[in-house]
């Protein structure tokens, strides 16, 4: 069962499935019923991880139908190493181990610019349908403008900065959780997290969008 | 305590044991540098969360497409079911049921078209209706007329000549009786009698042949009707095709249009404000 506060942001907190019971099963109790031929336990731990999973794919590589296709990618490779799948690590870090590898080979295999560029316009009739009764649409627009920003930033950074931030700020994994995944001291990952974080902010801060502007709007 | 960027990031992000919070909340209290660094990346954390990802309908499923043991050939994804009973519904009703309604109207027309009987012959043009006909009759000669036409044509033409004959004997006798002689042989009035009967079964084959030609005509025609209906709604189809990826075509202009609109009208009120 994933911690609460392993997704803190990004809207991508993983959906939980409960039995007959009321319980929530763990993805330890799902796995081990997987690795029974129980396809339908598998299914939800697919569930359950598809929107974190698609989320990561998103922010490494950048485009929607690519991602769709690494989460897809990943949940078949998981389910054809499930018997390799020895329980040392938590099956999300299995996971994002797998996504990241296969964003890794789509950045290798694509050569290219891993995050796309964020469209210039901004269509409000889309925004219309993500608003909330107490935002207006002058404040939508305005936090999808910052969202862009934040896109074509993240862009910018190196992959192992841009990879450390994306895994902490938006996934909530601790330090020693990254540092296992892209096999890395631990001081190496907040130092890239660090500089990361430090490029970001000068970046913002000269496009407008840093978060002083943020908090005079709010 | 010297100022450290790694426990900087540690204390930003709450990963951090108690007694190195302690520490280096008592660090923040001496360090002015380190505060002002810290609230700044709170800022830029609350700035970092507005980047959200898209939410497309995923449902990703794993599927066993009934291969041996355990094996996952393909994954699918799931996606809202489109009402597709009532559109196979529509699709199979809609030609079923133009095609129905035209059988039934060439059918209504067939059957009265087949009540009316047109003739131009030697003897002239004639107009028959069958509801005057016997029906026991008409079945008869629609099922024998086919097979025996080259011999009745023969036998028809040998009963005009037949008729002909016994009209003009008729009329001879007629006119002989009209004399101011009053003899007249009654041998020339019997067979007579018994001519008249073979004429009137003659005239039964002659009209029976003529309905059954007359039905393989509408048989044809039905036909014809038919092909001509079923071309005319193809291409009746395909105007509505053609005027419905009009209406689209429009309707998409006129919403772009209002999707400009509605960006400028936004734009101009953010610059005057």
């Amino acid at each position: 069962m994933p911690p609460d506060g392993q997704t803190p942001r990004g809207a991508s907190k993983p959906s939980e499935n409960v039995t007959s019971l009321g319980m929530a099963s763990t993805d330890e109790e799902l796995v081990a019923r997987s690795m029974g031929g129980d396809h339908d336990s598998f299914n939800q731990l697919v569930l359950r991880w598809e929107r974190p999973i698609y989320a990561l794919a998103y922010r490494v590589i950048g485009r929607e139908d690519d991602a769709r296709d690494v989460c897809q990618e990943t949940f078949l490779r998981a389910f054809r190493a499930l018997g390799g799948f020895k329980g040392q690590a938590k099956f999300s870090s299995w996971l994002y181990r797998i996504t990241l590898n296969l964003c890794r080979d789509w950045i290798r295999r694509q050569r290219r610019q891993p995050i796309a560029q964020a469209p210039e316009g901004i269509d409000l009739l889309d925004l219309a349908t993500e608003t909330t009764p107490s935002e207006s649409i002058e404040d939508l627009v305005a936090r999808r403008e910052l969202s862009h920003a934040v896109q074509r930033a993240m862009a910018a950074l190196p992959d192992e900065q841009r990879t450390a931030i994306i895994l902490k700020e938006y996934h909530g994994l601790t330090f020693q959780e990254i540092a296992d995944l892209l096999d890395c001291p631990l001081s190496t990952v907040k130092t890239r997290l660090y500089q990361g974080l430090t490029v970001l902010r000068r970046q913002l801060a000269g496009a407008g969008m840093g978060s002083d502007s943020m908090t005079g709007r709010s | 305590m010297k100022c450290d960027r790694e426990q900087l990031i540690s204390y930003l992000y709450d990963d951090v044991s108690a007694d190195e919070r302690a520490a280096f909340d008592r660090h923040l209290r001496d360090c002015a540098d380190c505060r002002e660094e810290l609230a700044a990346l709170r800022g830029l954390r609350s700035t970092l969360s507005a980047w959200t990802p898209p939410q497309p309908a995923l449902a990703f499923e794993i599927v066993d497409t009934r291969a041996p043991a355990r094996t996952l050939t393909e994954t699918r994804t799931v996606t809202p079911m489109r009402p597709a009973r009532t559109a196979s519904w529509r699709a199979w009703w809609t030609p079923a049921a133009g095609l129905a309604a035209a059988a039934v109207l060439v059918l209504a027309a067939a059957s009265a078209i087949a009540h009316v009987e047109l003739r131009y012959g030697a003897d002239g043009f004639s107009v028959r209706t069958g509801w005057n006909g016997s029906p026991a009759t008409t079945t008869a000669a629609a099922l024998v007329a086919p097979a025996a036409a080259p011999d009745q044509t023969k036998k028809l033409e040998a009963a005009y000549a037949d008729v002909e004959r016994r009209i003009r004997d008729l009329e001879t006798a007629t006119h002989n009786a009209a004399l101011p002689s009053p003899v007249r042989p009654v041998s020339q009035i019997t067979p007579a009698r018994g001519s008249d009967a073979e004429v009137l079964a003659r005239v039964r084959d002659l009209l029976s042949q003529s309905e059954s030609r007359q039905q393989r005509e509408l048989a044809l025609r039905i036909a014809q009707v038919v092909r001509d209906m079923d071309a005319q709604r193809t291409a009746d189809l395909s105007r509505i095709q053609q005027g419905l990826g009009r209406i689209d075509a429009m309707t998409t202009a006129d919403a772009a249009a209002h999707r400009e609109l509605a960006n400028y009208v936004i734009s101009s009120t953010r610059q005057q404000k």
